[in-house]
């Protein structure tokens, strides 16, 4: 088993990462449930992680990965924080409908 | 740097891995006596129909904990370049990690100190 | 048609199966599960890419801590199919399209710049956990000590969050 970077073309993880980009946005745009729309929010920074290391790895230079470390990181903290957001708001109205959550909107 | 060897003993885990539950759920199903009534099915065997959702949901407890969990879980990936380069990176690196495991240690005084783990 | 080429085929499908299962399945559960796999698929890529260790960081991060999270607030808040909000159906069209149409934008911006005709990169070494790790510690010092940070701030504002009976 040689590596893919070997025998595929670039392009296709460009078209890859941008296809799953889109299916994030979509599920951004199409969901209501706010879990869900955080999940989404994780596929488009995998899908940007996913450009970042092929990038990297076809050029041979490590600091593509080394952001991709430092997204992760950001993720993790987001991802910590978001929740625990959510759960603060499902107390108070017992959903997380984001069509609920327009108290804000004045 | 002939990858394919490095990879063939991660597969064969792998497949042992999921051949041995696949293996299981599939032998459990076929060896154990089945006589399934109505009563037997119900989530509660009890007398009183069972309402609603088998899910309940669970205490807000285990929520703070998985959340301090990520935090440090990731943090904790951050050893590992620093370890395998130590001997490279001499005193600076060295200062580096403890200014960065400082900063997580006021967090986790911080926690501590609110009782964020405490199991009451 | 090599090996690592079927490889890349099956895991590319495979990924995009699942992130699209995770958009369309009704109940949250179910969109947890497939995100996990869709992170595992991703994991693959990043060994095809000879990112080793990113890979097993993507699993240990993604896979292990952060969709435990969401597993966790889903069943916190007890979500399921029946209590699962949608839009109309105009709407969930619209989404559908704005999103096809954002990839045929960004296809068409993109085919502009699409490299050269490619030839195949040598193996390199940058994703050995070495060369990333001196790249982290000797380049990237300051944002690696500005993650500390931004810890910092997640864990207090976290227990400020998921806390906030204790006050009373």
């Amino acid at each position: 088993m040689e590596n893919s970077i070997q025998s595929v073309p670039q392009n296709w993880y460009l078209l890859l990462s941008t296809f799953m980009f889109c299916i994030g946005v979509m599920g951004v745009l199409l969901r209501r449930n706010a879990i869900i729309i955080l999940m989404c929010i994780e596929l488009m920074l995998n899908a940007v992680n996913l450009l970042l290391v092929s990038y990297s790895s076809y050029a041979g230079n490590a600091e593509g990965q080394v952001f991709v470390f430092f997204i992760m990181v950001v993720a993790a903290a987001e991802v910590a924080v978001g929740l625990a957001l959510l759960v603060s708001i499902y107390r108070n109205v017992a959903s997380t409908d984001i069509d609920i959550l327009n108290r804000m909107k004045w | 740097m002939n990858v394919s060897v490095d990879y063939i003993a991660i597969f064969i885990q792998f497949l042992v891995g999921f051949g041995f539950v696949a293996t299981t759920m599939v032998a459990t199903h076929y060896l154990g006596p089945k006589r399934k009534t109505a009563d037997k099915l119900a989530s509660f065997e009890c007398g009183i129909d069972s309402q609603g959702n088998a899910r309940l949901p669970f205490s807000i407890k285990y929520f703070l904990t998985a959340i301090l969990f990520v935090m440090f879980d990731v943090e904790v990936i951050f050893m590992y370049p620093w370890a395998v380069n130590f001997k490279e990176l001499g005193s600076t690196g060295f200062i580096e990690m403890l200014l960065f495991i400082g900063t997580l240690l006021i967090g986790f005084a911080y926690i501590i100190k609110r009782g964020a783990l405490k199991w009451e | 048609m090599g090996i690592s080429q079927i490889i890349f085929y099956m895991l590319a499908a495979f990924t995009l199966l699942s992130a699209l299962f995770v958009v369309f399945s009704k109940n949250p559960i179910y969109s947890v599960l497939w995100l996990i796999l869709c992170f595992f698929s991703i994991a693959g890529h990043f060994v095809m890419l000879n990112a080793q260790f990113l890979a097993v960081v993507h699993i240990i991060v993604y896979s292990g801590a952060i969709m435990v999270l969401f597993l966790f607030t889903v069943m916190l808040l007890n979500l399921n199919s029946e209590t699962e909000p949608h839009k109309p159906t105009l709407l969930k069209f619209a989404a559908v399209l704005s999103g096809g149409a954002l990839f045929l934008i960004i296809i068409a911006a993109v085919r502009s710049t699409m490299p050269a005709p490619y030839v195949a990169p040598q193996l390199s070494e940058v994703g050995y956990v070495k060369n990333i790790g001196m790249k982290l510690y000797r380049d990237y010092t300051l944002p690696f000590e500005v993650a500390s940070i931004l810890f910092l701030s997640a864990m207090i504002g976290s227990v400020v969050l998921a806390k906030k009976e204790r006050f009373n």
